[in-house]
């Protein structure tokens, strides 16, 4: 266990050695998020009003409503995305550089899961005082929770990290079998961006039944669309609890196919350079 | 001189096909990337246009035109430039470069042209039917001169954002570990993704007279979409486009030259 937070340790110190860089991606990053609430007030401003002067909703989400969770979705990318991660397996499989895990008293999963949970924690505390400002800037768009839905909120973010972790992980353990993941990383990028319910709420896709019921059983609505929903307690009572027994029964079962998936490709393993 | 350089434009171009044809499957999966991706926007954008009327005063088919618009010149660069300016950090890094700057050709050149990325080419052309069967919806009657002023106001607004990129990958020289360059253009160019209408507020409007007028990239794409589907089009903003897509290539080269001068060579 030790040796796992020593490398989270190092991989943090790491991490915020490039402050310029890193400060400049953060602002940037805010670009989107701008432009996306204005889109949507735009949106909301030429939507049709209510005969009876009710506030405008689009399929349920008044326009504070919709901030709230564009706002949220970002939080939960923020635990579940993992640039890099599959890419990176992959080219330790292809280049050869994998046997440093082999060679080292070191598994490569838990390696980097305490890797990644370093790249997190810097991320959120370098993001915090810019996202800190911003939702106190949208605090009118919030009604603020009770203590089970912020636990159940916490839980359902912990999971949607292990959960995008084990994904990733999973494409990039088939280098093993794959010579390049890149391009079809760009595939599953660009799919987990519209199925997680980041660009908007799935309620949206409501006219494609079949759409919505196969994104029903899989596990991308957890990566950023299911924790936002926790929060705004559009999930209470049994569906809260039975969509986080779904989620911890995805992150288990990722786990353990992710774990089952490198023991099989270790097999298939041939290691290449000096 | 010109001439010297269309040729050898033409032979990197031919050079980078054979490239990409050579590992066809991962060529056919980019382009399906591109396929993806623009069937994402689109959906994105029927499914908005289903619960809302307008956009900005801009209705479904005159933001579908923008949408080709923007898709076309993003593919644009992309295929032109982007890849290219990608590496130039790691050239920095490496000390690569220093076997671009032996070379008797211009460093800019070589540097932002030398590959072509084909993969984006039917970006171009799927924008381009994006923005015919837009103008076909909205009843638009073939004008020579309104489409001459839009190739002129694409061209430029194309320059434009060939100068910004240039501006970033410049940094590289500075910031060392520039490695994101990618990213950090698809997070800036989300400034050319709406029409410039939708900054309304008290703070917005100011950000986007900022991005409109200081760094101008919300012209690249709104200002030729205007011209074709916006019933009034002032002259004075076509020209400050191109004015400024004089002055930040402009710019953009200074700031390139200024970095190559604090260029140190990393190799041996």
């Amino acid at each position: 266990m030790m040796k796992y937070l020593k490398i989270l340790h190092i991989s943090l110190t790491e991490r915020l050695a490039y402050r310029a860089d890193f400060f400049l991606t953060t602002f940037f990053r805010f670009l989107p998020l701008v432009t996306t609430f204005l889109l949507w007030e735009a949106i909301y401003a030429g939507a049709p009003k209510a005969d009876d002067g009710a506030e405008t909703t689009i399929v349920g989400f008044t326009r504070d409503k919709m901030i709230a969770y564009l706002l949220l979705v970002q939080i939960s990318r923020m635990f579940s995305s993992m640039p890099g991660l599959a890419t990176g397996i992959a080219h330790d499989i292809r280049d050869g550089n994998l046997k440093k895990y082999l060679l080292q008293p070191i598994d490569m999963l838990w390696y980097l899961l305490s890797y990644r949970g370093a790249h997190k924690i810097a991320y959120i505390a370098t993001t915090a005082l810019p996202y800190g400002i911003l939702f106190f800037l949208f605090r009118d768009v919030f009604d603020l929770p009770g203590p089970w839905t912020w636990l159940a909120y916490f839980l359902s973010l912990i999971l949607a990290f292990l959960i995008g972790f084990f994904f990733e992980a999973c494409i990039g353990i088939a280098g093993f079998w794959l010579l390049e993941v890149t391009s079809f990383m760009y595939i599953v990028n660009i799919f987990t961006f519209f199925v997680s319910g980041q660009l908007f709420p799935l309620e949206l896709l409501g006219e494609y039944p079949y759409l919505t019921a196969a994104l029903e059983v899989l596990p991308f609505q957890y990566l950023a669309y299911f924790p936002a929903m926790v929060f705004l307690e559009k999930r209470q009572g049994t569906e809260l609890i039975v969509g986080l027994l779904i989620e911890f029964a995805w992150a288990i079962g990722l786990l353990v196919f992710c774990r089952w998936l490198y023991h099989v490709g270790l097999r298939h393993y041939s290691a290449y350079g000096g | 001189m010109l001439l010297r350089y269309v040729n050898l434009w033409f032979s990197l171009a031919k050079f980078s096909l054979l490239g990409e044809l050579a590992f066809r499957g991962n060529f056919l999966i980019k382009i399906f990337v591109e396929l993806l991706w623009l069937g994402i926007l689109l959906l994105f954008n029927y499914t908005i246009f289903q619960q809302t009327t307008s956009i900005a005063d801009w209705n479904a088919q005159q933001y579908f035109f923008f949408i080709g618009c923007y898709f076309a010149m993003g593919g644009l660069i992309e295929m032109l430039f982007l890849d290219n300016c990608n590496q130039f950090a790691d050239l920095v890094r490496s000390g690569d470069l220093d076997f671009f700057l032996l070379r008797p050709i211009d460093e800019q050149f070589l540097v932002s042209c030398k590959h072509v990325d084909w993969s984006c080419a039917p970006n171009i052309i799927l924008g381009a039917v994006i923005m015919s069967l837009a103008l076909w919806q909205i009843g638009w009657t073939f004008d020579t001169i309104q489409v001459g002023i839009f190739l002129v106001l694409f061209a430029s607004g194309t320059a434009l954002a060939y100068g910004f990129l240039l501006i970033l990958m410049s940094a590289s020289v500075w910031l060392m570990r520039n490695q994101s360059l990618f990213e950090m253009w698809w997070l800036f160019t989300t400034l050319m993704r709406y029409p410039s209408e939708i900054f309304k507020g008290p703070w917005a409007q100011p950000t986007g007279w900022f991005f409109f007028f200081v760094i101008p990239i919300m012209l690249v794409t709104n200002v030729p979409a205007r011209v074709m589907v916006r019933p009034l089009l002032e002259p004075w903003l076509a020209c400050y486009a191109i004015a400024a897509a004089i002055v930040v290539v402009a710019a953009s080269r200074y700031i390139f030259r200024a970095a190559l001068q604090h260029y140190r060579s990393a190799s041996s």
